[in-house]
């Protein structure tokens, strides 16, 4: 240690001094290096990673949203479109329906009105065909209380009763034809 | 003017400390006492910054304090780990803390604690090279252990030579030297920056004020200043122990002296 003149110490010359910053220094320095410091840096990665992580969380549930959005339109337009075609579908079979009722109903009706027809037909014939059986006979009956015996002979009288019917026949039919 | 100029050169005394003599030994009380005051601000800053910040791990929310750290914290990590390839985990605490360390003291010396002109309770210890010797002696034994460690004894001693034996000297000799412009840079501006203060001190009462803001501003920022410096000085100085600190400035030399740790 160089004492320049006097006892007035050079101030760039360092002293005891010297150890005791040194030590103060190291001190501090232990006590920041292992107390201070470490946690802080823990403590920034930490905040970091939760950042990272609160972002990535955020943009996945912005996209989970996102897709369930989509799929929710396309449930609704599915949806549109199926209640259109169940409509169309109704409305064919509607139509269907109604024009086979209406078919149904039509042929229905032919065949009543045929039935009628044939039943009408069957029972003229009949009354027809009674009465030619049962005129004659009792024409000639009715004449012959009338006349007396002489009428007896069937086969003439049955020729005189045709003849009559015959002319009764011609009778109706121009009459139709005057209607 | 001379008439006022006159009393000065008896009232300023530069260098002068408080001190004790104990077993031979000189102590400079007064430093011992402000650089007391200044770590103990630095720990109760740092103790009350991990307090909040282990209290509730899950909170991520920060303390405004913590914040505080934490900018000067990040900062100190880039910075190493852009020099020396990754936040290496004794380099940038020792850059941290030397940066704190030193910003505190450096502002200790604005605080009005004069009593009067040859009394000063807190002076700035970084005005005593006593610290700044200290700090420097802990930065320079840690790098050149560091580039030990790094690169082997011979690798070491070897990038010495690396730009031939005419050279080694002045090589060896700006490593030793490093550690002595480290702490008087420090000192230097400091020192004068209070010298600065006592001088304004003898300005009459009246108009002391707007010199002595002014100057206050301005060794504030001083003070933060050279307390950037030394920690990023530190970094730079790890950062070529281990090898790779002259790609940022000397390219062409870089590609002469790679094989050369070899061949060493």
């Amino acid at each position: 240690m160089v004492i320049p003149l006097a006892e007035k110490q050079n101030f760039l010359v360092p002293n005891a001094t010297f150890f005791v910053e040194l030590l103060a220094f190291v001190l501090l320095f232990y006590l920041l290096a292992r107390y201070v410091i470490p946690p802080i840096n823990k403590a920034m990665t930490a905040r970091q990673e939760a950042i990272r992580k609160e972002f990535a969380d955020a943009e996945e549930a912005k996209s989970k949203a996102n897709q369930a959005e989509e799929e929710f339109r396309a449930q609704i337009a599915d949806a549109r479109h199926e209640a259109a075609r169940i409509r169309e579908d109704a409305r064919e079979q509607g139509a269907q329906i109604i024009a086979e009722m209406r078919e149904q109903a039509q042929s229905e009706a032919a065949r009543i009105v045929e039935n009628g027809h044939a039943q009408v037909q069957a029972e003229r014939q009949q009354a027809v065909a009674s009465l030619r059986a049962e005129v004659g006979t009792l024409a000639t009956t009715l004449a012959g209380r009338i006349v007396g015996e002489s009428l007896e002979d069937d086969e003439r009288s049955a020729r005189v009763v045709d003849r009559f019917l015959a002319d009764l026949d011609t009778i109706e039919t121009s009459e139709a034809a005057a209607k | 003017m001379s008439v006022a100029l006159a009393p000065l050169k008896a009232e300023i005394e530069i260098g002068n400390h408080v001190e004790r003599h104990l077993f031979g030994l000189t102590f400079n009380i007064d430093t011992i006492w402000s650089t007391a005051i200044a770590g103990g601000l630095v720990l109760l800053l740092g103790f009350l910054a991990r307090r909040a910040l282990t209290k509730n791990p899950e909170d991520h929310v920060p303390t405004k304090l913590q914040l505080f750290w934490e900018t000067i914290v990040d900062q100190v990590n880039k910075q190493v780990e852009e020099n020396l390839g990754r936040v290496h985990p004794y380099v940038a605490p020792l850059a941290v803390s030397l940066f704190f360390f030193i910003l505190f003291c450096n502002w200790l010396e604005l605080l009005p604690t004069e009593i009067n002109h040859s009394l000063h309770l807190t002076p700035a210890p970084t005005a005593d090279t006593n610290l700044t010797y200290a700090l420097a002696l802990v930065t320079m034994i840690s790098v050149w252990a560091y580039g030990i460690r790094q690169q082997g004894l011979g690798g070491y001693l070897g990038h010495f030579f690396a730009n031939g034996p005419l050279l080694a000297p002045l090589n060896i000799l700006e490593e030793l030297i490093k550690p002595v412009t480290l702490a008087l840079r420090l000192f230097g501006n400091i020192f004068a920056g209070g010298i600065m203060l006592s001088l304004i001190g003898l300005i009459p009462l009246y108009i002391l004020w707007a010199p002595n803001l002014l100057w206050k501003a301005f060794d504030m920022a001083i003070g933060g200043i050279q307390a950037f410096i030394f920690a990023l000085l530190t970094v730079l100085y790890f950062s070529m122990a281990a090898g790779h600190g002259e790609e940022h400035d000397e390219h062409e030399e870089q590609h002469e002296h790679t094989p050369q740790p070899a061949a060493a």
